[in-house]
């Protein structure tokens, strides 16, 4: 606190820091759970029309979380342990879903096996209804395996590979190692990940919209609130009921892992390889992968083949007109928009983020524990929560003056700040305190060290941060359904627009332009990225 | 010396929680002195400096450097670099621009900085290495860099936090003498941490011997070694022979002490009350004594016993001498001078050797 008052400027850094977190994290979110009022709160659950969805969105939790954690599970383990072929295809095809809508699997799957679908209806003559509760399960658990995966296989390749050498080296078989060491020593981990993936299922809107017909899940129930009755109160009730179960999901998780991410601990590679597994065991790991790989790439094929042809699956002749269409008129505004909300807000976040994270960590300051907490729980808030805290907020006619691209870009921004929060303060765990220390010896103010020796060495932090928040920006849709304006429509708005008019050649169209958006702004990321990687790293 | 006090430090308190690091500290350090702070891990010596430092604010006192009240000032305006044990050269720049960096905060012009830099380069022994990345540098290479980066920008005070202790005993040694060469040719103050004692004893001017968050003494080397006020200064600084003894007689400048069955008179300690009767220990350094095979000519105290272990060390010969009950530390010099002793022997030791120590 003294070394505070000695150099004001920190002071005053700080001072906006907290500011704009309570402006644009805390104060939204307020709105939303005041809204209904003690009354309102009351009413509403006597009417008792969220018991269903409630139900509902357990049920759905619990069936999509088990299914996608094991196949997730199966990926992973194949991935880390065996000795299988194609594993950087398998990696590859791993990443593709990331940066693709989630929602988009639900578009392929009514495309597949919908009651005109190619496979159900081309194939079989069926016109079975897809919608309802098994339609959600199947498609989220297709949806949401390849999270499951990467966040437990982030979880296995951190164990350490010399204590499985040392308990083959006793005489445990491949199976006993893995039960009696392997799996104790990364349960915390593995019950971290399915809370995370739990929280995803819990928060998706796009799928449960699309794929749910009469099953109404909370996140639709909250959505269909608004946009069919314009009832705000009932809809901030729901959203808090969302809220506090993604937040107990949340709590629980950081207890087991103490707050860690999967995108900011970067799996550092052991240096001994770990104990072979057997060869047939190998051989189950590589078609299991297959399968599932083969999975992904019927998903994004479908809508790929969707996307090229005039009217898949009747009309198989090749076009191009459903990218013409993508990349007209408001079409194309919407592609632009993405792509500059996007990179504004995961650049203004991951140094946002960064220097609240050197705030924060390295200060000594009465309440910077609340401000910790604060930069953490966007991750724990639904996307639908975030943006009707959004709208209660700050959709206000006094400020009608400002461009409505702030709000979206500010709600991506903030939604995002634990991503490169946690970067920062991984980063930061690295760096030893005294070579801060050393630019103060030398004249150089707090401030000053920060920029000339802190943020020069978190590069990497900077990075995960930007390119992670980049993803989740081009890729959400429940945050920017309540945000958006004729000018400021976003790809995943129009994708899910475009689903619902059953429009399939220019849904495919879209998401495959999203998902090559993605792709491309990152490679270009990644060269810009280079040359500033040269950095002289690690002292000896 | 010079006289004038340049760091004062005066009734200094930090506490970490409910620990206290540093307990009501008092000292001065010279203009010029190269000053160390000695003692084991934990005795409250780093986070002294680091008080100074102004990376840590006191609980209670306050911190002086040239008669200047500093507790207010941030650490960036202190004028006191830093040299840290593990040198926290920045990974990120060349060590051109590390060693540029104090200048470069400070705004000093580029032809001047650049001179400076070159001038503190070949100062330390690094011409030429000013393109190299830290991480393509030896230990030895980078704590001159740390060294380097520090002096270039003149600060009033160096402080030093145990640069040495990572590197090899070999380099130690030798950047030993260079540290001090440095500091006499610069004339710069120096405040200096180590647990070693030897290092304390061969650069500094000055010590402060810390434990348990007090100074528990001052003084120069030669009065630290040979003059220790309690057992623990006496036993942490270099090996040392602790014999219960008591006092029987006081006179003018001498003392009279009797050991198991063994009576002397030895030197009275200026700063310590004596009284007859008193418990106190008998302090005596394993090279103060003359061993020799037994029947040797006896000169000044003489004890006889015999060799119970002994140690070759390379520049002496370490025995352990067994004497009545008790063991006696002894060091013979140049043990290739004649056969390694075995059997009775007769140890000899002049009275002006032996400091006596209060119990």
């Amino acid at each position: 606190m003294r070394s505070l008052r000695r150099e004001p400027a920190l002071l005053l850094a700080l001072l906006a820091v907290i500011v704009l977190v309570l402006l644009f994290v805390v104060y939204p979110q307020v709105q939303v759970g005041v809204a209904p009022g003690f009354s309102g709160y009351l009413s509403f659950l006597e009417g008792g029309t969220w018991r269903i969805p409630l139900q509902n969105s357990l049920k759905v939790t619990a069936l999509s979380t088990t299914t996608a954690v094991l196949l997730g599970f199966v990926y992973a383990y194949a991935m880390v342990y065996s000795q299988m072929r194609w594993k950087a295809f398998f990696n590859l095809i791993g990443i593709l879903p990331l940066l693709s809508p989630p929602f988009v699997v639900a578009a392929s799957y009514l495309l597949l096996f919908g009651n005109r679908g190619i496979i159900t209806y081309g194939v079989f003559g069926q016109s079975p209804n897809p919608y309802g509760i098994t339609g959600i399960w199947g498609v989220q658990t297709i949806a949401f395996f390849p999270f499951a995966y990467q966040l437990i296989a982030d979880v296995l390749s951190r164990s350490d590979a010399r204590m499985e050498q040392a308990a083959r080296n006793l005489g445990a078989s491949p199976w006993r190692v893995f039960w009696t060491v392997t799996l104790p020593l990364s349960r915390p981990g593995l019950a971290a990940a399915i809370l995370t993936t739990a929280i995803y299922v819990l928060e998706d809107f796009g799928n449960p919209q699309l794929l749910g017909g009469l099953v109404t899940v909370l996140p639709t129930q909250a959505y269909s609130l608004i946009s069919g009755f314009g009832d705000y109160t009932s809809a901030a009730a729901v959203c808090t009921i969302l809220l506090l179960l993604a937040l107990g999901l949340y709590v629980a998780k950081i207890r087991l892992d103490g707050g860690r991410s999967f995108v900011t601990i970067s799996g550092r590679a052991s240096s001994m390889p770990r104990p072979p597994v057997p060869a047939a065991l190998s051989w189950a790991c590589f078609v299991g992968c297959l399968a599932l790989a083969g999975l992904i790439l019927l998903v994004y094929g479908t809508l790929l083949v969707s996307a090229l042809t005039f009217a898949f699956p009747y009309n198989l002749r090749l076009t191009i007109e459903h990218f013409q269409y993508v990349a007209t008129g408001s079409n194309g505004d919407a592609l632009r928009n993405t792509l500059f909300f996007s990179a504004a807000a995961a650049a203004i976040s991951a140094v946002f983020a960064l220097f609240a994270g050197w705030l924060v960590q390295r200060g000594e300051w009465p309440g910077r524990r609340l401000l910790d907490f604060l930069l953490i729980m966007p991750a724990a808030i639904p996307g639908i929560f975030f943006g009707i805290g959004y709208l209660t907020a700050f959709n206000q006619p006094w400020l009608d003056w400002v461009d409505r691209s702030w709000l979206i870009v500010l709600a991506l921004v903030f939604w995002n700040i634990p991503v490169g929060y946690q970067a920062a303060a991984a980063g930061l765990r690295q760096i030893d305190r005294s070579i801060e220390e050393a630019a103060t010896s030398l004249g150089a103010s707090k401030l000053r060290g920060f920029w000339d020796v802190v943020r020069p060495m978190l590069g990497g932090s900077l990075r995960v941060g930007f390119v992670t928040t980049f993803v989740r920006a081009v890729t959400t849709l429940s945050l920017v359904i309540f945000l958006f304006t004729p000018p400021t429509t976003v790809a995943t708005i129009r994708i899910y627009q475009l689903v619902n008019d059953l429009d399939w050649g220019g849904a495919a169209a879209f998401t495959v332009a999203d998902i090559s958006l993605a792709i491309v702004a990152l490679v270009v990321f990644a060269f810009l990225a280079r040359g500033r990687l040269v950095l002289g790293a690690a002292r000896a | 010396m010079p006289e004038t006090a340049h760091v004062q430090v005066s009734h200094l308190t930090k506490r970490f929680g409910g620990v206290t690091a540093v307990d009501d500290v008092t000292f001065d350090v010279p203009k010029g002195a190269f000053a160390t702070l000695l003692g084991p891990s934990g005795c409250g010596k780093t986070t002294t400096l680091r008080v100074i430092a102004g990376f840590y604010d006191p609980d209670a006192g306050d911190i002086r450097i040239g008669g200047r009240r500093v507790n207010d000032l941030p650490a960036h305006r202190r004028g006191t670099a830093m040299v840290f044990q593990d040198y926290a050269l920045f990974p990120h720049m060349t060590v051109r621009d590390n060693v540029a960096y104090g200048l470069r905060v400070a705004r000093v012009k580029a032809n001047e900085r650049d001179r400076r830099v070159n001038e503190t380069l070949a100062f330390v022994g690094l011409q030429g290495m000013g393109e190299r990345w830290p991480n393509q540098l030896s230990g030895g290479q980078q704590q001159r860099v740390a060294v380097a980066r520090a002096l270039v920008i003149e600060p009033q005070v160096l402080l030093l936090d145990e640069p040495l202790s990572n590197l090899d005993a070999k380099l130690r040694e030798q950047l030993r003498v260079e540290l001090r060469t440095m500091q006499r040719r610069l004339g710069m103050t120096f405040v200096y941490v180590t647990h070693d004692q030897e290092e304390a004893l061969s650069l500094s001017d000055w010590i402060a011997v810390m434990n348990q968050g007090r100074v528990e003494q001052a003084g120069d080397p030669w009065e630290i070694y040979y003059h220790p006020r309690t057992a623990f200064l006496a036993d942490f600084v270099g090996a040392v022979n602790l014999v219960p003894a008591r006092v029987t007689e006081l006179a003018d400048g001498a003392v009279t002490v009797t050991f198991g069955p063994h009576r002397a008179a030895v030197r009275r300690p200026r700063e310590t009350a004596l009284s007859v009767g008193q418990d106190v220990r008998l302090c005596v350094r394993p090279e103060s004594f003359t061993i020799a095979a037994a029947g040797a000519v006896p000169n000044g105290i003489t004890l006889s016993g015999s060799v119970a272990r002994r140690a070759f060390l390379g520049d002496t010969m370490r025995y352990w001498v067994k004497v009545d009950d008790r063991e006696w530390i002894v060091d013979q010099p140049d043990p290739g001078a004649g056969a390694p002793l075995d059997g009775p022997v007769s140890l000899s030791l002049r009275p002006e050797r032996v400091h006596v120590i209060p119990d």
